[in-house]
Protein backbone atom coordinates (compact mmCIF):
# COMPACT_ATOMS: atom_id res chain seq x y z
CA UNK A 1 0.00 0.00 0.00
CA UNK A 2 2.43 2.49 1.14
CA UNK A 3 4.43 1.80 -2.73
CA UNK A 4 1.89 1.89 -4.53
CA UNK A 5 0.25 4.80 -3.32
CA UNK A 6 3.46 6.83 -3.20
CA UNK A 7 4.20 5.71 -6.96
CA UNK A 8 0.60 6.71 -8.14
CA UNK A 9 0.81 10.01 -6.27
CA UNK A 10 4.54 10.72 -7.93
CA UNK A 11 3.21 9.97 -11.05
CA UNK A 12 0.08 11.29 -11.26
CA UNK A 13 -0.41 11.33 -14.80
CA UNK A 14 0.76 8.22 -15.95
CA UNK A 15 -1.97 6.67 -13.56
CA UNK A 16 -4.22 9.15 -14.54
CA UNK A 17 -4.21 7.30 -18.03
CA UNK A 18 -5.48 4.12 -16.16
CA UNK A 19 -8.43 5.62 -13.82
CA UNK A 20 -9.46 7.30 -17.17
CA UNK A 21 -9.54 3.83 -18.62
CA UNK A 22 -11.39 2.23 -16.08
CA UNK A 23 -13.36 5.00 -16.03
CA UNK A 24 -14.60 4.72 -19.46
CA UNK A 25 -15.05 0.91 -19.20
CA UNK A 26 -16.88 0.92 -16.31
CA UNK A 27 -19.28 3.45 -17.30
CA UNK A 28 -19.86 1.81 -20.35
CA UNK A 29 -20.72 -1.62 -19.09
CA UNK A 30 -22.64 0.07 -16.61
CA UNK A 31 -24.67 2.02 -19.39
CA UNK A 32 -24.88 -1.05 -21.23
CA UNK A 33 -26.56 -2.83 -17.91
CA UNK A 34 -28.71 0.13 -17.62
CA UNK A 35 -30.26 0.19 -20.73
CA UNK A 36 -30.33 -4.35 -20.49
CA UNK A 37 -32.04 -4.00 -17.39
CA UNK A 38 -34.43 -1.55 -18.00
CA UNK A 39 -35.31 -3.04 -21.62
CA UNK A 40 -35.85 -6.20 -19.56
CA UNK A 41 -37.75 -5.08 -17.32
CA UNK A 42 -40.24 -3.33 -19.60
CA UNK A 43 -41.01 -6.66 -21.19
CA UNK A 44 -41.32 -8.34 -17.69
CA UNK A 45 -42.74 -6.47 -14.52
CA UNK A 46 -46.17 -7.07 -15.13
CA UNK A 47 -45.51 -10.96 -15.19
CA UNK A 48 -43.32 -10.13 -12.16
CA UNK A 49 -46.19 -8.67 -10.86
CA UNK A 50 -48.31 -11.52 -10.86
CA UNK A 51 -49.23 -13.26 -7.61
CA UNK A 52 -48.53 -17.19 -8.91
CA UNK A 53 -45.65 -18.63 -9.83
CA UNK A 54 -47.88 -21.23 -12.15
CA UNK A 55 -49.12 -19.91 -15.52
CA UNK A 56 -51.58 -22.32 -17.10
CA UNK A 57 -51.56 -21.75 -21.12
CA UNK A 58 -52.62 -24.10 -24.29
CA UNK A 59 -50.34 -26.22 -25.55
CA UNK A 60 -50.00 -24.70 -29.30
CA UNK A 61 -49.09 -21.22 -27.70
CA UNK A 62 -45.48 -22.85 -27.47
CA UNK A 63 -45.26 -21.08 -24.19
CA UNK A 64 -46.12 -17.65 -25.70
CA UNK A 65 -48.48 -16.12 -24.12
CA UNK A 66 -49.43 -13.78 -26.42
CA UNK A 67 -50.70 -16.92 -28.55
CA UNK A 68 -52.32 -18.80 -25.70
CA UNK A 69 -56.23 -19.13 -25.24
CA UNK A 70 -57.96 -21.19 -22.33
CA UNK A 71 -61.45 -21.87 -22.72
CA UNK A 72 -64.27 -21.77 -20.29
CA UNK A 73 -63.69 -25.85 -20.07
CA UNK A 74 -60.52 -25.70 -19.72
CA UNK A 75 -60.35 -23.28 -16.96
CA UNK A 76 -62.87 -24.69 -15.26
CA UNK A 77 -61.22 -27.73 -14.26
CA UNK A 78 -58.27 -25.91 -12.48
CA UNK A 79 -60.40 -23.42 -10.89
CA UNK A 80 -59.60 -23.37 -7.45
CA UNK A 81 -59.15 -20.43 -4.51
CA UNK A 82 -55.49 -20.20 -5.50
CA UNK A 83 -56.03 -19.57 -9.28
CA UNK A 84 -57.17 -16.22 -11.11
CA UNK A 85 -57.78 -15.81 -14.90
CA UNK A 86 -55.89 -13.47 -17.01
CA UNK A 87 -56.73 -12.01 -20.88
CA UNK A 88 -54.07 -10.61 -22.52
CA UNK A 89 -54.23 -8.91 -25.75
CA UNK A 90 -51.83 -6.09 -27.61
CA UNK A 91 -53.61 -3.55 -28.72
CA UNK A 92 -53.10 0.30 -29.57
CA UNK A 93 -54.58 2.92 -27.49
CA UNK A 94 -55.27 6.30 -28.36
CA UNK A 95 -57.09 9.94 -27.28
CA UNK A 96 -59.12 10.73 -29.98
CA UNK A 97 -58.84 13.93 -28.96
CA UNK A 98 -55.38 14.32 -29.25
CA UNK A 99 -55.02 11.31 -31.63
CA UNK A 100 -51.92 10.17 -30.02
CA UNK A 101 -51.77 7.00 -30.47
CA UNK A 102 -50.01 4.28 -28.21
CA UNK A 103 -49.01 0.14 -28.56
CA UNK A 104 -49.80 -1.10 -25.26
CA UNK A 105 -51.22 -4.09 -24.10
CA UNK A 106 -54.78 -5.16 -22.06
CA UNK A 107 -54.31 -6.99 -19.15
CA UNK A 108 -58.47 -8.53 -18.47
CA UNK A 109 -58.68 -9.48 -15.37
CA UNK A 110 -61.00 -9.69 -12.13
CA UNK A 111 -60.35 -6.48 -10.46
CA UNK A 112 -61.21 -7.39 -7.26
CA UNK A 113 -59.47 -10.58 -7.41
CA UNK A 114 -55.82 -12.16 -6.77
CA UNK A 115 -54.52 -10.19 -9.99
CA UNK A 116 -56.12 -6.50 -8.23
CA UNK A 117 -52.87 -4.35 -9.10
CA UNK A 118 -51.63 -1.62 -6.56
CA UNK A 119 -53.68 1.59 -7.29
CA UNK A 120 -50.71 4.21 -7.33
CA UNK A 121 -52.75 7.08 -8.25
CA UNK A 122 -56.72 7.41 -8.56
CA UNK A 123 -58.97 4.04 -8.15
CA UNK A 124 -59.55 0.77 -9.39
CA UNK A 125 -61.74 0.85 -12.41
CA UNK A 126 -65.52 -0.12 -11.07
CA UNK A 127 -67.31 -0.24 -14.67
CA UNK A 128 -66.60 -1.91 -17.82
CA UNK A 129 -65.79 1.24 -19.77
CA UNK A 130 -63.14 2.09 -16.89
CA UNK A 131 -59.25 1.25 -17.37
CA UNK A 132 -56.37 1.59 -15.16
CA UNK A 133 -52.96 2.42 -16.48
CA UNK A 134 -49.28 1.55 -15.98
CA UNK A 135 -48.06 5.03 -15.45
CA UNK A 136 -45.65 4.93 -18.05
CA UNK A 137 -48.37 5.86 -20.54
CA UNK A 138 -47.89 9.80 -19.10
CA UNK A 139 -44.16 9.73 -20.78
CA UNK A 140 -46.07 9.56 -23.74
CA UNK A 141 -48.65 11.81 -23.54
CA UNK A 142 -51.53 9.85 -21.84
CA UNK A 143 -52.81 10.74 -18.52
CA UNK A 144 -55.31 9.46 -15.82
CA UNK A 145 -58.83 11.43 -16.27
CA UNK A 146 -57.73 10.89 -20.26
CA UNK A 147 -60.70 8.89 -22.24
CA UNK A 148 -58.90 6.29 -24.55
CA UNK A 149 -60.59 4.33 -27.32
CA UNK A 150 -58.98 0.70 -27.65
CA UNK A 151 -57.81 -1.20 -30.87
CA UNK A 152 -60.39 1.68 -32.67
CA UNK A 153 -63.61 1.18 -30.71
CA UNK A 154 -66.17 3.10 -30.24
CA UNK A 155 -66.59 2.48 -26.84
CA UNK A 156 -64.43 4.96 -25.33
CA UNK A 157 -62.71 3.98 -22.37
CA UNK A 158 -61.97 6.29 -18.95
CA UNK A 159 -58.66 6.46 -17.29
CA UNK A 160 -59.73 6.44 -13.34
CA UNK A 161 -56.43 5.18 -12.14
CA UNK A 162 -52.39 4.31 -12.59
CA UNK A 163 -50.37 1.75 -11.23
CA UNK A 164 -46.79 1.61 -11.15
CA UNK A 165 -44.16 -0.94 -13.24
CA UNK A 166 -46.57 -2.84 -15.47
CA UNK A 167 -45.32 -3.70 -18.26
CA UNK A 168 -45.34 -6.67 -20.58
CA UNK A 169 -43.77 -7.03 -24.10
CA UNK A 170 -41.99 -3.58 -23.43
CA UNK A 171 -45.24 -1.73 -23.59
CA UNK A 172 -47.36 -0.25 -20.97
CA UNK A 173 -50.32 -2.63 -19.74
CA UNK A 174 -53.64 -1.41 -19.17
CA UNK A 175 -56.00 -3.37 -16.61
CA UNK A 176 -59.57 -3.70 -17.82
CA UNK A 177 -62.40 -6.60 -16.65
CA UNK A 178 -62.76 -9.99 -17.92
CA UNK A 179 -65.94 -8.46 -19.75
CA UNK A 180 -63.99 -5.29 -21.56
CA UNK A 181 -61.01 -7.89 -22.69
CA UNK A 182 -63.52 -10.13 -24.20
CA UNK A 183 -65.29 -7.01 -25.71
CA UNK A 184 -61.87 -5.77 -27.60
CA UNK A 185 -60.85 -9.30 -28.36
CA UNK A 186 -63.49 -11.06 -29.70
CA UNK A 187 -66.38 -8.12 -30.23
CA UNK A 188 -68.31 -9.57 -27.94
CA UNK A 189 -68.11 -10.84 -24.07
CA UNK A 190 -70.11 -13.77 -24.59
CA UNK A 191 -67.10 -15.64 -25.92
CA UNK A 192 -65.52 -16.92 -22.27
CA UNK A 193 -61.99 -17.38 -23.52
CA UNK A 194 -59.28 -16.15 -21.59
CA UNK A 195 -55.22 -16.11 -22.21
CA UNK A 196 -54.17 -17.94 -19.53
CA UNK A 197 -54.51 -19.04 -15.94
CA UNK A 198 -52.21 -17.75 -12.61
CA UNK A 199 -52.03 -19.97 -9.86
CA UNK A 200 -50.34 -19.78 -6.43
CA UNK A 201 -49.58 -23.23 -6.14
CA UNK A 202 -49.19 -26.24 -8.68
CA UNK A 203 -51.97 -27.42 -10.49
CA UNK A 204 -52.83 -30.98 -11.11
CA UNK A 205 -55.23 -32.64 -13.54
CA UNK A 206 -54.30 -30.42 -16.27
CA UNK A 207 -57.02 -30.15 -18.96
CA UNK A 208 -56.29 -31.50 -22.59
CA UNK A 209 -54.11 -29.59 -24.55
CA UNK A 210 -52.72 -27.11 -22.09
CA UNK A 211 -49.67 -26.77 -20.41
CA UNK A 212 -47.98 -25.35 -17.20
CA UNK A 213 -45.02 -23.32 -17.12
CA UNK A 214 -43.54 -21.14 -14.27
CA UNK A 215 -43.34 -17.43 -14.42
CA UNK A 216 -39.68 -17.73 -15.21
CA UNK A 217 -40.63 -19.92 -18.45
CA UNK A 218 -43.15 -17.30 -19.40
CA UNK A 219 -40.99 -14.63 -19.04
CA UNK A 220 -38.22 -16.11 -21.23
CA UNK A 221 -40.83 -16.70 -24.07
CA UNK A 222 -42.19 -13.37 -24.47
CA UNK A 223 -40.85 -12.87 -28.08
CA UNK A 224 -37.46 -10.98 -28.23
CA UNK A 225 -37.05 -11.03 -24.27
CA UNK A 226 -34.27 -14.00 -24.26
CA UNK A 227 -32.48 -12.41 -27.77
CA UNK A 228 -32.31 -9.69 -26.14
CA UNK A 229 -31.00 -10.28 -23.18
CA UNK A 230 -28.34 -12.67 -24.05
CA UNK A 231 -27.07 -10.22 -26.66
CA UNK A 232 -26.51 -7.67 -24.00
CA UNK A 233 -25.12 -10.04 -21.65
CA UNK A 234 -22.82 -11.17 -24.63
CA UNK A 235 -21.75 -7.78 -25.00
CA UNK A 236 -21.44 -6.79 -21.21
CA UNK A 237 -19.64 -10.29 -20.76
CA UNK A 238 -17.46 -9.28 -23.60
CA UNK A 239 -16.56 -5.68 -22.37
CA UNK A 240 -15.69 -7.27 -18.52
CA UNK A 241 -12.97 -9.83 -20.70
CA UNK A 242 -11.68 -6.96 -22.24
CA UNK A 243 -10.80 -5.35 -19.21
CA UNK A 244 -8.75 -7.61 -18.41
CA UNK A 245 -6.40 -7.23 -21.58
CA UNK A 246 -6.56 -3.42 -21.66
CA UNK A 247 -5.96 -3.51 -17.50
CA UNK A 248 -3.23 -6.67 -17.69
CA UNK A 249 -1.33 -4.93 -21.16
CA UNK A 250 -1.21 -1.61 -19.36
CA UNK A 251 -0.28 -2.82 -16.54
CA UNK A 252 2.52 -4.99 -17.95
CA UNK A 253 3.74 -2.28 -20.12
CA UNK A 254 4.46 -0.12 -16.76
CA UNK A 255 5.82 -3.08 -15.21
CA UNK A 256 8.53 -3.27 -18.22
CA UNK A 257 9.40 0.31 -17.91
CA UNK A 258 9.99 0.22 -13.61
CA UNK A 259 12.59 -3.09 -14.38
CA UNK A 260 15.08 -1.74 -13.32
CA UNK A 261 13.92 0.42 -10.13
CA UNK A 262 12.63 -3.25 -9.24
CA UNK A 263 16.56 -4.46 -9.64
CA UNK A 264 17.28 -1.81 -6.98
CA UNK A 265 14.60 -3.13 -4.25
CA UNK A 266 15.61 -6.50 -4.87
CA UNK A 267 19.58 -5.58 -4.14
CA UNK A 268 18.59 -3.31 -1.44
CA UNK A 269 16.84 -6.72 -0.42
CA UNK A 270 13.12 -6.24 -0.75
CA UNK A 271 11.33 -9.56 -0.88
CA UNK A 272 9.42 -10.16 -4.37
CA UNK A 273 6.58 -10.22 -2.25
CA UNK A 274 6.60 -6.38 -1.41
CA UNK A 275 6.92 -5.60 -5.13
CA UNK A 276 3.99 -7.96 -6.08
CA UNK A 277 1.62 -6.33 -3.40
CA UNK A 278 2.39 -2.74 -4.57
CA UNK A 279 1.14 -4.18 -7.67
CA UNK A 280 -1.38 -5.64 -7.06
CA UNK A 281 -2.32 -2.46 -4.35
CA UNK A 282 -1.93 -0.30 -7.25
CA UNK A 283 -4.73 -2.18 -9.48
CA UNK A 284 -6.90 -1.95 -6.79
CA UNK A 285 -6.56 1.06 -6.10
CA UNK A 286 -6.58 2.46 -9.37
CA UNK A 287 -9.89 -0.02 -10.72
CA UNK A 288 -12.03 1.10 -7.12
CA UNK A 289 -11.48 4.71 -8.21
CA UNK A 290 -11.89 4.52 -11.60
CA UNK A 291 -15.16 2.51 -11.06
CA UNK A 292 -15.87 4.79 -8.44
CA UNK A 293 -16.11 7.51 -10.83
CA UNK A 294 -17.73 5.37 -13.60
CA UNK A 295 -20.36 5.02 -10.98
CA UNK A 296 -20.93 8.83 -10.34
CA UNK A 297 -20.99 9.12 -14.24
CA UNK A 298 -23.91 6.40 -14.35
CA UNK A 299 -25.70 8.37 -11.42
CA UNK A 300 -25.56 12.01 -13.64
CA UNK A 301 -26.19 10.27 -16.82
CA UNK A 302 -29.34 8.64 -14.83
CA UNK A 303 -30.98 12.23 -14.05
CA UNK A 304 -30.70 13.44 -17.14
CA UNK A 305 -31.83 10.50 -18.97
CA UNK A 306 -35.34 10.93 -20.72
CA UNK A 307 -38.22 8.88 -19.30
CA UNK A 308 -39.16 6.99 -22.52
CA UNK A 309 -35.48 5.46 -22.59
CA UNK A 310 -35.39 2.09 -20.89
CA UNK A 311 -32.78 2.48 -18.15
CA UNK A 312 -32.73 0.93 -14.69
CA UNK A 313 -29.70 0.95 -12.50
CA UNK A 314 -29.99 -1.93 -10.15
CA UNK A 315 -27.94 -2.09 -7.37
CA UNK A 316 -27.31 -5.56 -6.65
CA UNK A 317 -26.41 -6.01 -10.30
CA UNK A 318 -24.27 -3.16 -10.50
CA UNK A 319 -21.91 -4.10 -7.25
CA UNK A 320 -21.50 -7.47 -9.12
CA UNK A 321 -20.26 -5.86 -12.13
CA UNK A 322 -18.10 -3.78 -10.59
CA UNK A 323 -16.73 -6.35 -8.59
CA UNK A 324 -16.37 -8.16 -11.38
CA UNK A 325 -14.42 -5.33 -13.25
CA UNK A 326 -11.95 -5.35 -10.10
CA UNK A 327 -11.52 -8.96 -10.25
CA UNK A 328 -10.68 -9.12 -13.90
CA UNK A 329 -8.22 -6.36 -13.62
CA UNK A 330 -6.15 -7.79 -10.83
CA UNK A 331 -6.27 -11.08 -13.29
CA UNK A 332 -4.72 -8.86 -15.65
CA UNK A 333 -2.04 -8.14 -13.06
CA UNK A 334 -0.84 -11.66 -13.48
CA UNK A 335 0.43 -10.85 -17.04
CA UNK A 336 3.51 -9.09 -15.13
CA UNK A 337 3.39 -11.23 -12.10
CA UNK A 338 5.79 -13.57 -14.50
CA UNK A 339 8.25 -10.74 -15.14
CA UNK A 340 8.31 -9.68 -11.38
CA UNK A 341 9.14 -12.89 -10.68
CA UNK A 342 12.21 -12.92 -13.40
CA UNK A 343 13.60 -9.70 -11.72
CA UNK A 344 16.97 -10.09 -11.21
CA UNK A 345 18.47 -7.79 -8.30
CA UNK A 346 21.47 -7.80 -10.94
CA UNK A 347 19.12 -5.18 -13.46
CA UNK A 348 19.76 -2.54 -11.02
CA UNK A 349 23.29 -2.27 -12.30
CA UNK A 350 22.03 -2.60 -15.99
CA UNK A 351 21.46 0.69 -18.39
CA UNK A 352 25.50 1.28 -17.55
CA UNK B 1 41.39 -14.89 15.12
CA UNK B 2 37.76 -13.68 14.66
CA UNK B 3 36.00 -14.81 11.61
CA UNK B 4 36.00 -12.57 9.04
CA UNK B 5 32.86 -10.38 7.42
CA UNK B 6 33.08 -12.03 4.18
CA UNK B 7 35.66 -14.64 3.06
CA UNK B 8 35.87 -15.61 -0.92
CA UNK B 9 37.33 -19.24 -1.43
CA UNK B 10 38.34 -19.65 -5.37
CA UNK B 11 35.11 -17.84 -6.36
CA UNK B 12 34.87 -17.73 -10.10
CA UNK B 13 32.56 -16.41 -12.34
CA UNK B 14 31.63 -17.36 -16.34
CA UNK B 15 29.31 -14.86 -18.01
CA UNK B 16 27.48 -17.34 -21.11
CA UNK B 17 28.82 -20.39 -22.07
CA UNK B 18 30.36 -21.75 -25.00
CA UNK B 19 31.73 -19.44 -27.89
CA UNK B 20 30.57 -16.43 -26.25
CA UNK B 21 32.08 -17.29 -22.50
CA UNK B 22 33.29 -14.33 -20.96
CA UNK B 23 35.03 -15.21 -17.98
CA UNK B 24 35.12 -12.51 -15.50
CA UNK B 25 36.81 -13.76 -12.37
CA UNK B 26 39.54 -16.27 -12.29
CA UNK B 27 39.85 -18.18 -9.25
CA UNK B 28 39.92 -15.37 -6.28
CA UNK B 29 40.13 -15.64 -2.29
CA UNK B 30 39.12 -12.47 -0.69
CA UNK B 31 38.77 -11.55 2.76
CA UNK B 32 37.26 -8.50 4.60
CA UNK B 33 37.43 -7.91 8.68
CA UNK B 34 34.82 -5.52 10.82
CA UNK B 35 35.89 -1.98 10.91
CA UNK B 36 38.19 -2.68 7.42
CA UNK B 37 38.06 -0.38 4.36
CA UNK B 38 38.87 -1.72 1.07
CA UNK B 39 38.76 -0.64 -2.33
CA UNK B 40 39.19 -2.62 -5.04
CA UNK B 41 40.75 -0.21 -8.53
CA UNK B 42 41.46 -1.62 -12.10
CA UNK B 43 40.50 -0.89 -15.56
CA UNK B 44 36.83 -0.56 -16.88
CA UNK B 45 35.65 -4.31 -17.86
CA UNK B 46 38.43 -6.33 -15.61
CA UNK B 47 35.36 -7.30 -12.84
CA UNK B 48 35.14 -5.11 -10.28
CA UNK B 49 31.84 -5.16 -10.20
CA UNK B 50 31.84 -8.07 -10.74
CA UNK B 51 33.45 -9.17 -7.53
CA UNK B 52 31.40 -6.60 -5.45
CA UNK B 53 28.22 -8.40 -7.03
CA UNK B 54 29.39 -11.87 -5.95
CA UNK B 55 30.43 -10.34 -2.35
CA UNK B 56 26.81 -8.78 -2.04
CA UNK B 57 24.98 -11.75 -2.99
CA UNK B 58 23.77 -9.93 -5.90
CA UNK B 59 24.32 -12.85 -8.12
CA UNK B 60 25.96 -16.89 -7.39
CA UNK B 61 29.65 -17.33 -8.29
CA UNK B 62 30.29 -20.29 -11.20
CA UNK B 63 32.52 -21.85 -8.75
CA UNK B 64 33.65 -21.20 -5.34
CA UNK B 65 32.47 -20.76 -1.83
CA UNK B 66 31.15 -17.60 -0.48
CA UNK B 67 30.74 -16.87 3.45
CA UNK B 68 29.43 -13.92 5.07
CA UNK B 69 29.80 -14.46 8.71
CA UNK B 70 31.69 -17.35 8.30
CA UNK B 71 28.62 -18.73 6.71
CA UNK B 72 28.22 -20.29 3.52
CA UNK B 73 25.72 -19.13 1.42
CA UNK B 74 26.82 -20.94 -1.81
CA UNK B 75 23.32 -23.00 -1.36
CA UNK B 76 21.08 -20.24 -0.22
CA UNK B 77 17.48 -20.01 -2.23
CA UNK B 78 16.97 -16.57 -3.59
CA UNK B 79 14.66 -15.87 -0.86
CA UNK B 80 17.67 -15.76 1.69
CA UNK B 81 19.75 -14.25 -0.40
CA UNK B 82 16.95 -11.49 -0.60
CA UNK B 83 16.94 -11.83 3.40
CA UNK B 84 20.95 -11.69 3.62
CA UNK B 85 20.79 -8.39 1.28
CA UNK B 86 18.09 -6.85 3.64
CA UNK B 87 19.95 -7.32 6.55
CA UNK B 88 23.99 -7.96 5.90
CA UNK B 89 24.52 -5.13 3.21
CA UNK B 90 24.40 -1.65 2.50
CA UNK B 91 24.53 -1.03 -1.56
CA UNK B 92 25.89 1.91 -3.18
CA UNK B 93 25.27 0.77 -6.78
CA UNK B 94 26.91 1.80 -9.87
CA UNK B 95 23.26 3.23 -11.52
CA UNK B 96 20.98 4.67 -9.75
CA UNK B 97 19.95 3.55 -5.92
CA UNK B 98 17.24 5.52 -5.02
CA UNK B 99 13.87 4.71 -6.14
CA UNK B 100 12.08 7.57 -7.90
CA UNK B 101 8.83 7.74 -6.92
CA UNK B 102 9.89 8.51 -2.89
CA UNK B 103 11.27 11.15 -1.09
CA UNK B 104 14.31 11.08 0.35
CA UNK B 105 12.83 10.69 3.80
CA UNK B 106 10.54 7.78 2.19
CA UNK B 107 13.40 6.01 0.81
CA UNK B 108 14.41 5.31 4.29
CA UNK B 109 11.17 4.58 5.58
CA UNK B 110 10.40 2.00 3.58
CA UNK B 111 13.15 0.40 5.39
CA UNK B 112 10.88 0.60 8.44
CA UNK B 113 8.07 -0.71 6.14
CA UNK B 114 9.81 -4.42 6.17
CA UNK B 115 11.52 -4.22 9.20
CA UNK B 116 8.96 -3.02 12.17
CA UNK B 117 11.15 -3.86 15.14
CA UNK B 118 14.88 -2.51 14.59
CA UNK B 119 16.29 -0.09 16.47
CA UNK B 120 18.78 1.92 14.61
CA UNK B 121 21.85 2.59 15.91
CA UNK B 122 21.40 6.09 14.06
CA UNK B 123 18.01 7.88 13.58
CA UNK B 124 16.98 9.10 10.49
CA UNK B 125 17.59 12.79 11.45
CA UNK B 126 21.18 11.41 12.52
CA UNK B 127 21.85 10.51 9.47
CA UNK B 128 20.59 13.30 7.75
CA UNK B 129 22.35 15.82 10.03
CA UNK B 130 25.37 13.43 9.51
CA UNK B 131 25.52 13.60 5.73
CA UNK B 132 24.57 17.13 5.22
CA UNK B 133 20.97 16.39 4.07
CA UNK B 134 18.26 17.49 6.39
CA UNK B 135 16.88 20.11 3.95
CA UNK B 136 16.41 17.68 1.13
CA UNK B 137 14.49 15.21 3.08
CA UNK B 138 11.17 16.06 1.16
CA UNK B 139 12.82 16.01 -2.26
CA UNK B 140 12.53 13.37 -4.96
CA UNK B 141 15.62 11.98 -6.73
CA UNK B 142 15.24 13.88 -9.36
CA UNK B 143 15.70 17.11 -8.26
CA UNK B 144 18.93 16.02 -6.36
CA UNK B 145 22.42 16.63 -7.90
CA UNK B 146 24.65 13.82 -7.86
CA UNK B 147 26.36 14.36 -4.94
CA UNK B 148 23.49 15.16 -3.31
CA UNK B 149 21.98 11.56 -4.55
CA UNK B 150 25.43 9.67 -3.57
CA UNK B 151 25.15 10.79 -0.05
CA UNK B 152 21.35 9.92 0.25
CA UNK B 153 22.73 6.53 -1.01
CA UNK B 154 24.96 6.02 1.94
CA UNK B 155 22.06 7.25 3.90
CA UNK B 156 19.68 4.64 2.38
CA UNK B 157 22.69 2.06 2.62
CA UNK B 158 23.62 2.80 6.32
CA UNK B 159 19.54 3.13 7.73
CA UNK B 160 19.45 -0.73 8.59
CA UNK B 161 22.84 -1.06 10.05
CA UNK B 162 24.03 -3.42 7.63
CA UNK B 163 27.72 -4.53 9.00
CA UNK B 164 29.29 -4.83 5.10
CA UNK B 165 29.10 -1.50 3.15
CA UNK B 166 29.31 -1.90 -0.83
CA UNK B 167 30.07 0.84 -2.65
CA UNK B 168 30.70 0.85 -6.57
CA UNK B 169 32.20 3.96 -7.80
CA UNK B 170 30.80 5.94 -5.47
CA UNK B 171 32.65 8.99 -6.57
CA UNK B 172 32.44 8.58 -10.30
CA UNK B 173 30.04 11.48 -10.75
CA UNK B 174 31.44 13.85 -7.93
CA UNK B 175 34.26 16.92 -7.90
CA UNK B 176 37.53 16.27 -6.35
CA UNK B 177 36.18 18.03 -3.16
CA UNK B 178 32.86 15.89 -3.08
CA UNK B 179 34.61 12.73 -3.77
CA UNK B 180 37.16 13.27 -0.98
CA UNK B 181 34.40 14.15 1.17
CA UNK B 182 32.77 11.22 0.14
CA UNK B 183 35.50 8.59 0.51
CA UNK B 184 36.52 10.20 4.14
CA UNK B 185 32.65 9.55 5.51
CA UNK B 186 33.25 5.78 4.14
CA UNK B 187 36.49 5.65 5.81
CA UNK B 188 34.58 7.06 9.29
CA UNK B 189 31.92 4.18 8.58
CA UNK B 190 34.92 1.49 8.55
CA UNK B 191 36.97 3.00 11.58
CA UNK B 192 34.62 4.56 13.92
CA UNK B 193 31.67 2.46 13.17
CA UNK B 194 33.88 -0.97 13.05
CA UNK B 195 32.02 -1.73 9.38
CA UNK B 196 33.44 -3.73 6.80
CA UNK B 197 33.36 -1.01 3.61
CA UNK B 198 34.25 -2.15 -0.05
CA UNK B 199 35.15 0.21 -2.28
CA UNK B 200 35.44 0.31 -6.10
CA UNK B 201 36.86 3.35 -7.78
CA UNK B 202 39.06 4.32 -10.55
CA UNK B 203 40.33 7.49 -9.12
CA UNK B 204 43.89 6.21 -7.30
CA UNK B 205 44.39 9.97 -5.71
CA UNK B 206 41.32 9.37 -3.00
CA UNK B 207 43.00 6.61 -1.42
CA UNK B 208 44.28 7.94 2.03
CA UNK B 209 41.60 6.44 4.66
CA UNK B 210 41.83 3.17 2.40
CA UNK B 211 42.99 -0.02 4.71
CA UNK B 212 43.45 -2.07 1.76
CA UNK B 213 44.23 -1.71 -1.73
CA UNK B 214 43.46 -4.35 -4.32
CA UNK B 215 44.08 -4.18 -7.89
CA UNK B 216 42.01 -5.98 -10.56
CA UNK B 217 42.89 -6.78 -14.14
CA UNK B 218 41.37 -9.11 -16.39
CA UNK B 219 39.51 -10.67 -13.73
CA UNK B 220 42.65 -11.30 -11.40
CA UNK B 221 42.75 -9.47 -8.20
CA UNK B 222 46.10 -8.37 -6.14
CA UNK B 223 46.71 -7.04 -2.91
CA UNK B 224 49.21 -3.49 -3.69
CA UNK B 225 51.46 -2.93 -1.39
CA UNK B 226 52.39 0.79 -1.13
CA UNK B 227 55.19 0.70 -3.38
CA UNK B 228 52.79 -1.14 -6.21
CA UNK B 229 50.03 1.84 -5.01
CA UNK B 230 52.84 4.49 -5.95
CA UNK B 231 53.57 2.94 -9.31
CA UNK B 232 49.53 2.91 -10.51
CA UNK B 233 49.39 6.82 -9.31
CA UNK B 234 52.81 7.49 -11.00
CA UNK B 235 51.11 5.96 -14.37
CA UNK B 236 47.89 7.28 -13.76
CA UNK B 237 49.78 10.91 -13.29
N1 LIG C 1 25.64 -9.63 -16.93
C1 LIG C 1 26.72 -9.83 -17.73
N2 LIG C 1 26.65 -10.64 -18.78
C2 LIG C 1 27.69 -10.85 -19.59
N3 LIG C 1 28.89 -10.29 -19.41
C3 LIG C 1 29.04 -9.46 -18.37
C4 LIG C 1 27.96 -9.18 -17.49
N4 LIG C 1 28.40 -8.32 -16.53
C5 LIG C 1 29.69 -8.09 -16.83
N5 LIG C 1 30.08 -8.78 -17.91
C6 LIG C 1 31.40 -8.77 -18.49
O1 LIG C 1 32.31 -9.14 -17.48
C7 LIG C 1 33.46 -8.35 -17.54
C8 LIG C 1 33.66 -7.63 -16.23
O2 LIG C 1 32.60 -6.70 -16.04
P1 LIG C 1 32.48 -5.77 -14.76
O3 LIG C 1 31.18 -5.07 -14.86
O4 LIG C 1 32.70 -6.59 -13.55
O5 LIG C 1 33.67 -4.75 -14.99
P2 LIG C 1 34.08 -3.49 -14.12
O6 LIG C 1 35.46 -3.73 -13.68
O7 LIG C 1 33.06 -3.22 -13.08
O8 LIG C 1 34.04 -2.34 -15.22
P3 LIG C 1 33.69 -0.78 -15.04
O9 LIG C 1 34.84 -0.15 -14.40
O10 LIG C 1 33.50 -0.33 -16.44
O11 LIG C 1 32.44 -0.72 -14.23
C9 LIG C 1 33.30 -7.42 -18.70
O12 LIG C 1 33.96 -7.96 -19.81
C10 LIG C 1 31.81 -7.40 -18.95
O13 LIG C 1 31.55 -7.21 -20.31
MG1 LIG D 1 31.66 -1.70 -12.76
Amino acid sequence: MFLASKEILHNKARYLLVVVTFVLISYLVFFLTGLATGLARNNRTAIDALPGNYVLMSKYANKNLLSSVVTEDQYDQVASKDTALLGQMTIVAENPKTNKKLNSNIFGINLQGKLKPTVTSGRLPTKNSEVLADDSVTYYGLKRGDRITLNGSNQKYHIVGLTHDRRFATVPVFYTTLATFRQVKYGQSRVHNVSAVVSTRKMTDLPKHTEQITRATLINNIPGYTAQTSTFMLMIGAMIGITLLIIGIFMYILTIQKVAMYGVMRAQGIRTSAIIAALFWQILILAVVGVGIGIGLLALTEVGLPKTIPFYSDTMLLSMIAGALIVMSLVGGLFSLRRILHIDPLEAIGGE
Amino acid sequence: MTTSLVALHQVTKTYGSGHTAVTALHPTDFALQAGEFATVIGPSGSGKTTLLTIVGSLQQPSSGQVLINGQDTTDFSERRRTDLRFNTFGFMLQASNLIPFLTVKDQLALVDRFNHHKQHEMSMTDLFTMLGITDLANAYPAALSGGERQRVSIARALYNDPPIILADEPTASLDTSRAMKVVDLLGDIAHKMNRGVVMITHDTRLLDPVDTVYEMRDGHLTTLDSAGLAKIRAAAL
